[in-house]
């Protein structure tokens, strides 16, 4: 008997979980939609992007960049979301995504970063004029989204050195650029940067520079420009 | 008390292992790296507080640690709770069961307990920490004990791959009541031996403590690795009751031992063998606010669109525009999109030539700096260049709760600012609302507004000594009606789907029976667990009011009426509250029965600075009792919050009954915390060791503080680094 009226509510359990309206969505609704997205999630590693070839990136517009995060062997394509100059000097570009992460430089070196959780919220860092990267050695701090709902301000003092020049391949095209390498220390730890400096266009054309503690190492190519 | 909705704990038990076992670790950062991950917290002990496996340490926890354990040997299991209030003081709640008890008619017992540890020394280079522990200290005291331990570290050399050197723990310490119960080598004054009988407990047995025979004890635990911890101890509790006035299980040596694992970065498991005769195990789960074990991510936003400068293109600066009548009406709609996007509900809009107030609704983030952040962005997407001052006002219920004011030029010139966060509070300012001014445009289609919901929902009953959980399931339909601002109509129709709390039992009181008598609403399976009208509004400057009217809970309806004193920039609030309440039927539809009273209260709410938030109400209770109530919460910026209350009234503690006076604990951890997206929802509850009717209120639906207090200044100020976020 109960059976048969437990059958009978099957077709309302559909609605359990639905919400309308102007308000909060209740927790229930929202826990509900949380598991139905950890369901709907493609299981299994993410599959092979195909190799980029220069053939494809020739017809696009407009500014590209590659980036990778290390820890979490992310990789995505960026496009320009907006560009600027501040009241300090450095140029400012802001890169998106298109699943909404924004990663924005000055000069090519990473500043901030937006939508990965444990962000960088700014930076202070040693820029002139627009030479593309690190200027000189000294300060570099960030802060960084953290603890309770705070920040964090993290201060390392650097030291630049530059390793002469290299040639590099960004996706079949060569660019002889100069090896600059900024190590940082601060009182938990130390980490090393790397920027792949073109002097002839401006651009950092490749690096690697720490995201913060909670996000880590990225490495960036710049594919088109 | 703080006006926040319920919700029970075996459901937030349950994400909280949920999220802590699925969510994936992220590889770990690489050697040299500074690091914000916390280092491995010290372990617990079978009564859930540091220590070694039946004795404790003087070690504490991380501050804000938040502890749930569970331990068992011998038939006895513990199921504890310790916080970490303050860097040297930390609090436990403990539910203990003990079988095979079989005196004073129970065959297992069930009993409540609470723990309080205080640092006296902190550990140091050559020094020992150490701690005074009170244990079960008002309980009905089958556990009490009270100590004094020191504990001194040594590192040691890692076994095997390690990202810790292994650290060696020394501790020593000399215990009273339980803990000097063998091996005794002194005595002060007095102790009345343990009577489960008579007690009703609830009362601080202050004249108990560190009285009687003194026993000391020790322990060693090492931790090889960053997992593996070996522990060893010399107990000084005798075990009499369980012993030799009932056998629950047999003691042959003071001396125990036993291994634990750190299974993932909060959770370690242990076995153990202990007094000679029993195998014992512990499952142990740290949670820190600071900590969460998802980092919230939330979509990046739109970058501050920059406006030309005027010098170039003067004509886009100008302010011909605000003379058309359909411009604020064509820029609402532009913006009710967008910030629809990011969950805010846009209320109204204001425009003028060179400023703008936008009052809106957060229904997204806990904290309402990030909704600040991304409604001052649209607004810089959309308003004409002329537009430079900015006024965001955060509305719930129709009522303003406070005004943010940016200036457009420092938005767009700090965005990507070195000190980004701080430099934009430098120049906000954060101010009372008010009154909406008659060429405000409201947000369309707004009003009349229909919300509905239809959701599954959990009560459950905790604490009869015949069934520790008891829990009912079923389904709410919430209906939401708001006809015009600061009006709304709500109802909730329930439907238990299964459950069990209509078993419970409905114990005597020589009170009116304003709760006892839960498990008489509870044989109903179709139910209207509230409807009412509500009314709110800013009564003058700093002052919110509320008048509410109809079925507000499950057992009292009635008329409802409140009055909050609140400045924007106070930390100190002032309500007053008048209720006529009328209890409600057994089968919770429309009637009444005959029991009436008239309650209310004086409030007075305390946002410390350090993280602590009283509260004090004193007033009439439902049962006519008059009294006060005394809460105590630490709330961190997330929305985490962990507290207690205690009421005291003019009822004595014998017709009170069991627990000799009301008192309780709450939890709220917020579910962005545990799963990572942005929410306004938290899972909490309330336990009380057990409910009575004395100190009861009415729960009445949307008190003004809980709504007021985080759209203020302080916890604006406090949680603003979201603001570029």
């Amino acid at each position: 008997m109960w059976i048969r009226a437990l059958l009978g509510l099957i077709p309302l359990l559909g609605l359990i979980g639905c919400s309308s309206g102007n308000e909060v969505v209740p927790l229930e609704v929202q826990l509900i939609r949380a598991g139905q997205d950890v369901a709907a999630r493609p299981r299994g590693k993410a599959p092979e992007r195909p190799a980029l070839r220069r053939t494809d990136l020739d017809p696009l517009e407009g500014s590209f960049m590659e980036v990778t995060l290390e820890r979490a062997e992310r990789l995505a394509y960026l496009f320009v979301n907006d560009q600027r100059q501040d009241d300090s000097p450095g140029r400012i570009m802001i890169w998106r995504s298109e699943d909404n992460v924004t990663m924005t430089t000055r000069n090519g070196m990473l500043i901030a970063t937006r939508g990965l959780g444990g962000d960088i919220l700014s930076s202070t860092v040693q820029v002139q004029g627009n030479l593309p990267g690190p200027a000189t050695g000294g300060e570099h701090t960030q802060v960084i989204r953290a603890l309770d709902n705070g920040k964090v301000r993290l201060t390392m003092a650097c030291d630049l050195t530059d390793l002469g020049p290299e040639t590099i391949e960004i996706v079949e095209r060569k660019h002889a650029t100069r090896h600059l390498q900024q190590r940082c220390n601060g009182t938990d730890g130390g980490i090393i940067n790397d920027y792949w400096v073109d002097f002839g266009n401006g651009l950092v054309m490749q690096s690697r520079q720490w995201a913060g503690p909670q996000i880590g190492y990225m490495r960036f190519r710049r594919l088109t420009y | 008390m703080l006006t926040r909705k319920t919700h029970p704990r075996c459901l937030m038990i349950g994400i909280l292992v949920l999220s802590n076992v699925l969510v994936a670790r992220l590889p770990a950062a690489q050697e040299g790296e500074p690091s914000l991950v916390a280092l491995p917290p010290p372990s617990l002990n079978f009564y859930g507080s540091p220590g070694v496996i039946d004795m404790p340490s003087a070690d504490m926890l991380p501050d804000g640690q938040f502890a749930p354990s569970l331990s068992s040997f011998g038939g006895q299991t513990r199921f504890n709770f310790t916080f970490q209030a303050m860097p040297w003081m930390s609090a436990s709640f403990r539910y203990n069961a003990i079988r095979n008890w079989n005196l004073f008619g129970f065959p297992t017992y069930y009993d409540r307990g609470f723990d309080v540890r205080f640092r006296l020394f902190k550990e140091q280079h050559n020094l020992p920490g150490v701690t005074l522990g009170l244990q079960d200290f008002a309980g009905t005291g089958v556990y009490s004990a009270e100590y004094i331990v020191a504990t001194k570290t040594f590192e040691t050399p890692a076994w095997g791959a390690s990202r810790l050197p292994g650290r060696l723990k020394i501790s020593a310490g000399l215990g009273w009541g339980r803990l000097g119960s063998y091996g005794s080598i002194g005595s002060f004054g007095e102790r009345p031996t343990f009577d489960g009988s008579s007690s009703s407990g609830g009362a601080l047995a202050y004249d108990q403590w560190f009285r009687g025979p003194f026993a000391p004890f020790g322990g060693i635990e090492w931790q090889v690795n960053d997992r593996l911890g070996l522990k060893l101890e010399y107990s000084s509790d005798a075990y009499i009751t369980e012993t030799q006035t009932t056998s629950v299980f047999q003691r042959k040596s003071p001396i125990n031992l036993g291994v634990e694992y750190q299974v993932t970065p909060r959770t370690r498991l242990g076995a153990y063998y202990l007094y000679g005769s029993e195998i014992g195990i512990s499952a142990q789960i740290q949670i820190n606010p600071r900590h969460p074990p998802t980092l919230m991510a939330v979509p990046a936003p739109q970058p501050v669109r920059q406006r030309p400068e005027r010098s170039q293109q003067p004509e886009v600066w100008g302010t011909g525009w605000a003379e058309s009548e359909s411009a604020a009406l064509s820029l609402r709609d532009q913006l009710g999109p967008l910030l629809k996007e990011d969950g805010l509900v846009l209320e109204s809009l204001d425009v003028a030539p060179d400023r703008v107030e936008l009052r809106f609704r957060n229904l997204r983030y806990m904290t309402h700096p990030i909704a600040l952040g991304r409604a001052a962005r649209a607004l810089a997407r959309v308003m004409p260049a002329s537009v430079e001052t900015f006024r965001l006002v955060l509305v719930s219920n129709g009522m303003g709760l406070s005004t943010t004011t940016i200036r457009r030029s420092d938005l767009e010139a700090l965005e990507t600012d070195a000190n980004s966060t701080d430099a934009i509070l430098a120049v906000t300012g954060i101010s009372d609302t008010p009154q909406i001014a008659d060429t405000a445009v409201p947000g369309p289609d707004l009003y009349p507004d229909l919300g509905w919901s239809f959701a599954p929902y959990f009560a459950p009953a905790y604490f009869d000594p015949q069934q520790p959980i008891r829990m009912d399931v079923g389904v709410d339909l919430d209906v939401t009606y708001r006809p015009v601002p600061g009006w709304v109509i709500s109802g909730k129709l329930r439907q238990r789907l299964a459950g069990n709390v209509k078993n419970g039992r409905v114990s005597s009181s020589a009170l009116p029976p304003v709760r006892t008598d839960q498990a008489l609403y509870a044989q109903y399976g179709t139910t209207l667990n509230n409807l009412y009208v509500a009314r709110y509004w800013r009564a003058g400057a700093d002052l919110y009011a509320r008048a509410s009217a109809g079925y507000f809970e499950y057992g009292y309806g009635g008329v409802s009426t409140e009055l909050l004193w609140k400045p924007v920039n106070s930390l100190l609030a002032l309500g007053l509250e008048a209720n006529y309440a009328i209890k409600r039927d057994y089968d919770q539809r429309l009637g009444f029965l005959d029991y009436r009273v008239f309650t209310g209260h004086a409030s007075a709410y305390m946002d410390f600075d350090n993280g602590f938030h009283a509260q004090m109400d004193v007033g009439r209770y439902l049962a006519g009792d008059v009294g006060a109530t005394f809460a105590m919460d630490r709330v961190f910026d997330n929305g985490w919050s962990v507290g207690g209350f205690f009421t005291l009234t003019n009822v004595s503690a014998d017709d009170f009954g069991e627990g000799s006076f009301d008192k309780g604990i709450r939890l709220n951890i917020p579910l962005g915390w545990f799963l990572g997206f942005p929410s306004r929802q938290s899972v909490g509850t309330m336990i009380r060791p057990i409910q009575r009717d004395g100190g009861a209120r009415m729960y009445v639906p949307g008190r003004l503080y809980g709504q007021i207090r985080g759209a203020h200044q302080k916890a604006l100020r406090d949680q603003w680094s979201g603001f570029w976020e």
